[in-house]
């Protein structure tokens, strides 16, 4: 079995007087794709903010890698290893959807702002390099045909595609994924389930999603947790998910 | 090596700009100084495209950051000039540059202390302080008897001259240029577009925010410098608020975040007021009108064109 990649520990928030996420312990492994479901203010986004650094979480720990992610800000935590996307698309919309990927790698680069003055051929030449790099991954997902215009022009299945390719240029050990499939079609949705495969295997990566279209859940994930009030109530393989009357009582409904 | 096309084009810029300024001599005296006052605008309005137009943070304090930078550089070369007697050319070549870069340094450094405990504020509230900042510094120079205080700073030697002015704005615009055309200056635009996306891709804001700070008062301080030895004589009320609004009105007609607009913006602008001087004491008025009907017609900025395919292969 491959080893732990993000443990979550009886991790607990509370927003003055509510509490948000209630002791709950997740583990996703190396390589592996787990979804986390439930009804609607279950904790699920909450669980992704905490992850991320945008939320401490007030008991509890959170670890990547062995390593603690407390106290970390978002983009500390990025550079660990953790790329998300966004519930509500949040590319940035007056960049060029090429710049909107190429942010993303900054992180890789030698360069920074003195070098920018300074531009020497070792500098050009890294800058060269990326360029190469960026339009290869836009090519991937057949985006360099819009690499131009600014992301807020492209359509929302284009939108969706260029967000999670920019968590990739990150080069994540481990993405999150906010409802993909949220405004789909069903052709798009099953896009999506190749895309999120292709993914996994292409750039050797753990997926961590949450997701309210079965379909797109019990068809990848290959581990299930399932929220409610704030509280884990079970976790499993698909199938037994879809048996668990806790889970059909709380959030599959009976049919 | 060759060193790259927006290198060249600076070095050709400070060429052109030593050649027009042998020849000064020649210039009407009016129109001298008019071009003068267009390229300090041009200075000081880039630079806060870099806080206001990338960045996307609203400051309101850039003729405070220029008087630290005015007062600092006139009072270096008003204390050493005695000591330098007789020695001009020391004194135009040596003392006075140096002197633009140690007001710019100091008016950075303020940036720092300004910025970093108050970059977490957005919009209005960022707004609001840098205001405040602004008139603190006023208020200061006006209680400072060391610089002249309310009377003023007087005694500066005038050294500027058309090459420092245009020199200066094209190092400012060159470097505002180059900080945004690299990767690591999207990520400029990417927090102004929005923050918590660009943490989470891994781009440390405050970094972003504070630089932006640093190199747009230090080009600020540069500017006061540029016009304490224009002027030759410094008043603490020359940089009220009404300076830093005459700023941001370049910035946002230039239309925010553009490089060659805020250009045009800031010389129109000054030309503007010279242009405005036959309507003599309805001089304010007028050109606060055409400024209400410029924001009317175009709020996009005057010089927006559709936007234009940029090339990245």
């Amino acid at each position: 079995m491959p080893d732990i990649l993000l443990d979550l520990s009886s991790v607990t928030i509370r927003f003055g007087g509510l509490t948000a996420v209630s002791s709950v312990s997740i583990t996703v492994r190396e390589g592996e794709l787990v979804g986390l479901i439930g009804p609607n203010g279950a904790g699920k986004t909450t669980v992704f903010n905490m992850v991320t650094g945008v939320y401490q979480p007030t008991e509890g720990s959170i670890h990547l890698g062995g390593r603690s992610l407390a106290k970390l800000k978002p983009f500390q935590i990025t550079d660990l290893g953790i790329a998300r996307t966004f519930q509500n698309i949040r590319l940035f919309p007056s960049l060029t959807v090429y710049d909107n990927v190429r942010v993303a790698f900054h992180r890789h680069l030698q360069n920074h702002s003195l070098q920018s003055l300074i531009r020497s051929s070792n500098f050009e030449e890294e800058e060269a390099n990326l360029k190469a790099r960026t339009v290869e991954l836009l090519t991937l997902f057949n985006l360099q045909r819009v690499q131009d215009e600014p992301a807020k022009s492209l359509s929302y299945g284009d939108q969706r595609r260029l967000e999670i390719l920019r968590a990739l240029a990150t080069k994540p050990r481990l993405l999150l994924l906010d409802e993909p499939a949220a405004g789909m079609n069903s052709s798009e949705k099953t896009e999506l389930l190749t895309l999120i495969r292709f993914i996994r295997d292409t750039f050797d990566l753990a997926i961590l999603l949450v997701e309210h279209d079965m379909k797109v859940v019990m068809g990848i994930c290959e581990r299930i947790h399932v929220l409610e009030y704030g509280r884990k109530i079970a976790e499993g393989t698909p199938s037994a998910i879809r048996a668990d009357p806790k889970v059909i009582a709380a959030y599959l409904g009976d049919n | 090596m060759v060193p790259p096309k927006s290198q060249r084009l600076l070095i050709a810029t400070l060429a052109i700009a030593a050649l027009i300024s042998a020849f000064s001599g020649r210039i009407d005296a009016y129109l001298l100084d008019v071009a003068l006052g267009a390229g300090i605008s041009i200075v000081l309005a880039s630079s806060l495209n870099l806080i206001n137009g990338f960045t996307g943070q609203f400051s309101l304090g850039h003729a405070g950051f220029m008087a630290v930078g005015a007062y600092a550089s006139a009072m270096l070369t008003t204390t050493l000039a005695p000591k330098l007697m007789g020695q001009t050319e020391l004194l135009q070549w040596v003392v006075f540059p140096l002197s633009l870069v140690a007001g710019g340094l100091l008016s950075a450094l303020v940036g720092v202390a300004v910025g970093a405990p108050s970059l977490r504020l957005k919009g209005d509230y960022l707004a609001i302080v840098t205001l405040g900042f602004g008139e603190i510094i006023k208020v200061i120079l006006q209680n400072l008897d060391a610089v002249g205080g309310a009377r003023g700073l007087t005694g500066i030697h005038t050294h500027t001259s058309l090459f420092w002015v245009f020199g200066s704005a094209a190092v400012t615009v060159y470097v505002v240029w180059s900080l945004l055309n690299s990767t690591f200056g999207r990520g400029f635009v990417a927090v102004a577009d929005d923050e918590v996306a660009a943490e989470a891709m891994g781009l440390n804001s405050t970094h972003y925010k504070i630089t932006a700070f640093v190199v747009g008062s230090f080009f600020a301080g540069v500017a006061g410098g540029l016009y304490a030895h224009l002027k030759g004589y410094l008043n603490p009320s020359g940089f009220s608020f009404d300076k830093s609004i005459e700023i941001v009105v370049m910035v946002i007609l230039g239309g925010m975040g553009r490089h060659s607009g805020v250009i045009v913006a800031a010389v129109l602008l000054t030309a503007l007021t010279e242009v405005l001087r036959s309507f003599g004491n309805y001089r304010m008025i007028v050109y606060s009108v055409l400024l209400i009907i410029l924001m009317l017609t175009r709020p996009q900025g005057l010089f927006i064109w559709p936007l234009k395919k940029r090339k990245s292969t």
